[in-house]
Formats: C-alpha cells, sequence, structure tokens
C-alpha cells in the first residue's frame, strides 16, 4: 500500500535524539523480554511473529546487560541521574559500566567539557555506586 | 544506543476490517508494517577504542536521522479515520511509542565479531552489522588464517576472532542504498 507517510514528531535533523529518552541495553532487555512473553501467551509460536531485527535486539541486548534484576536496573538510572548527565551519557556510562575515572572519561568525553560540574571525586564516586549495585545484585 | 520515542504513522485499512476489532485490526496492522523496519540506511565507520592507541576520527560526512524500529511498545493515540476519496480506504492517524536502535557517531558499544578475513571483521551489534576494516585495526595486531581466522598481539594475550567481543567507537556515518552496514 502506498502513499503512508511517518513523520518524526521530534526534528528530524538528529539532534533532537540528543534530548530524547536513551534506553540501556539492561532496560531494553526487560522491555523486550516482557513483550516476548506476551506473544508467548497469546500464540504457540512466538518465534515466527517477531522480526529479526527484534530478535537480534534481544539476544543483544541479554548478552550485554550488565544488570538482570528489574530493582537493580531501576536504582542504576536512578543513581545516574542525580549527576546531572545528559540522557545519552547515562546510557553510555550504564551500557558500558567503566571502572575508573579515566575510562569515564574517554568513553564519554563531554563529562569534562568546561562547565560542568563534574570534578573526578564526582566521577568516581558515581562509579562507585554502581559498583556497588552489582555486587549486591 | 536505543531510544524510546514516539512515532507517528498514517495506517490505511480496508473496510472489510471494520466493526468491533477495528482498533486491534488497526494495531497489528503497525505492528507488522513497522516493527523491524529500518528507516533511511546508513554506514558508519568505526575504530577500535579505548584499549588502544588513538585514531584520530574522520570527518562526519552526512548525519541523517536513520533509526530501525525495534518494538513497538505502546499506541498513545488514534486519530479520526479520514475516508479516501475513490477508494472507500480510511486514513488513521496514529501515534505509538517504540523503541528504536540508532547508532551515534562517538558512540562507544559493544558488538559480537562475526566473522574475520584478512580485510578486517564484520561484527554485530543488535539490528547493524559493522565492519571494521584492517586500516583501523590496531598494527601490533596480525591476522593469523586458519580454521578459525583472528587478529592477534605478537604476544598472543588479546585475540579477536568469531563471537569475540569488541568495545567499538563510531566516527563516521554515511548512507547507503541497500542495507544497514556499519564500519
Amino acid at each position: 500500500m502506498s502513499g503512508e507517510e511517518e513523520e518524526m514528531l521530534l526534528s528530524s535533523n538528529g539532534d533532537e535524539f540528543l534530548k530524547a529518552k536513551c534506553l540501556m541495553n539492561c532496560e531494553v532487555a526487560l522491555i523486550l523480554e516482557h513483550k516476548y512473553e506476551q506473544l508467548q501467551q497469546m500464540s504457540d509460536d512466538p518465534m515466527n511473529q517477531v522480526s529479526q531485527v527484534f530478535e537480534k535486539s534481544l539476544q543483544y541486548v541479554k548478552r550485554f546487560s550488565r544488570y538482570k534484576n528489574p530493582d537493580a536496573v531501576r536504582q542504576v538510572r536512578e543513581i545516574l541521574s542525580r549527576y546531572q548527565l545528559a540522557e545519552f551519557e547515562l546510557c553510555v556510562l550504564g551500557n558500558l559500566c567503566p571502572e575508573t575515572v579515566e575510562e569515564a572519561i574517554a568513553m564519554v568525553p563531554s563529562i569534562k567539557t568546561k562547565g560542568r560540574a563534574h570534578d573526578d571525586e564526582a566521577i568516581e564516586k558515581m562509579l562507585n555506586d554502581l559498583s556497588l549495585i552489582k555486587k549486591f545484585e | 544506543m536505543f531510544f524510546h520515542i514516539v512515532l507517528e504513522r498514517n495506517m490505511q485499512l480496508h473496510p472489510r476490517y471494520f466493526g468491533r476489532n477495528l482498533r486491534e485490526n488497526l494495531v497489528s496492522k503497525l505492528m507488522k508494517d513497522v516493527e523491524g523496519t529500518c528507516r533511511g540506511l546508513f554506514v558508519i565507520q568505526v575504530s577500535l577504542c579505548v584499549l588502544w592507541a588513538n585514531i584520530e576520527p574522520l570527518l562526519l560526512l552526512e548525519n541523517r536521522s536513520t533509526w530501525f524500529v525495534v518494538a513497538i511498545t505502546g499506541i498513545e493515540n488514534i486519530g479520526k479515520g479520514l475516508i479516501r476519496d475513490g477508494t472507500g480506504f480510511v486514513t488513521f492517524p496514529v501515534k505509538y511509542q517504540c523503541v528504536v536502535f540508532r547508532p551515534f557517531k562517538g558512540e562507544i558499544l559493544e558488538a559480537v565479531v562475526t566473522m574475520v578475513n584478512k580485510m578486517g571483521f564484520f561484527a554485530e551489534a543488535g539490528p547493524v552489522q559493522i565492519f571494521v576494516s584492517n586500516h583501523l585495526i590496531p598494527d601490533d595486531m596480525e591476522f593469523q588464517s586458519g580454521d578459525m581466522p583472528s587478529y592477534t598481539t605478537s604476544d598472543g594475550s588479546v585475540k579477536i576472532q568469531k563471537d569475540s567481543e569488541v568495545r567499538l567507537k563510531i566516527i563516521g556515518t554515511r548512507v547507503d542504498a541497500t542495507e544497514i552496514v556499519c564500519a
């Protein structure tokens, strides 16, 4: 069927994505697993119904999720939200879980740009809080 | 990186689907049409990062908004239907929330190696295929052919082969005509 148009509600130059809601791999894993279970309830063969994109994404996020427990996932987002990070920065840190301040700055150089309130101590505290969640997951 | 965004689409529905199940029919058609699709196509250049030497980022060639729709998570609103002249089909504007995957220049992400050859290696990150050319692989890693081709450091401590997990930095994007491949 032709004539169907799609418009993004955010502008389409790509920059708006930087302000959009980012999802960490662990959050996406919860969403996709939930959807997969819903499909399982509705039919016998859910694998047939989902697209290859869905399958590959599900496999990917399950493999690369640092946190499996939904409460832990929520805590991670909550902790990272306290540090005035952009959505994008929050998710990269949550996905890659750097262990040192140098690693974190290498992954997300923008946290160290001038004028932002992130000194090394604050970053180190943030990384410590994250690793605590992992220990007690 | 995955995002949660709201998109809008005009869905056309044949009158045979009207009736009590109109909304369900609309939603399932939406899912069939949209899930798993990719809007726009792009080629991305990446470099291995973090553990190894700095690699100068290439110029950004183009930055169109392109993404893969992974899954629809909810319907926000279905507007009033408009009957199209001459056909009897009705067009409904549907606003829906979905999870999309869109790689970004400068983003660092993890991927799984799928194939290694002397030109470089292929990796996959979710729905996206990535190619890393051997020019962007650190000089101290050499290609080893054999049953399990790999890139190995001279002391054998680091090996990149099929199913290895690697971290990549995206350094540029380009639009391609046929499929989504990152490099």
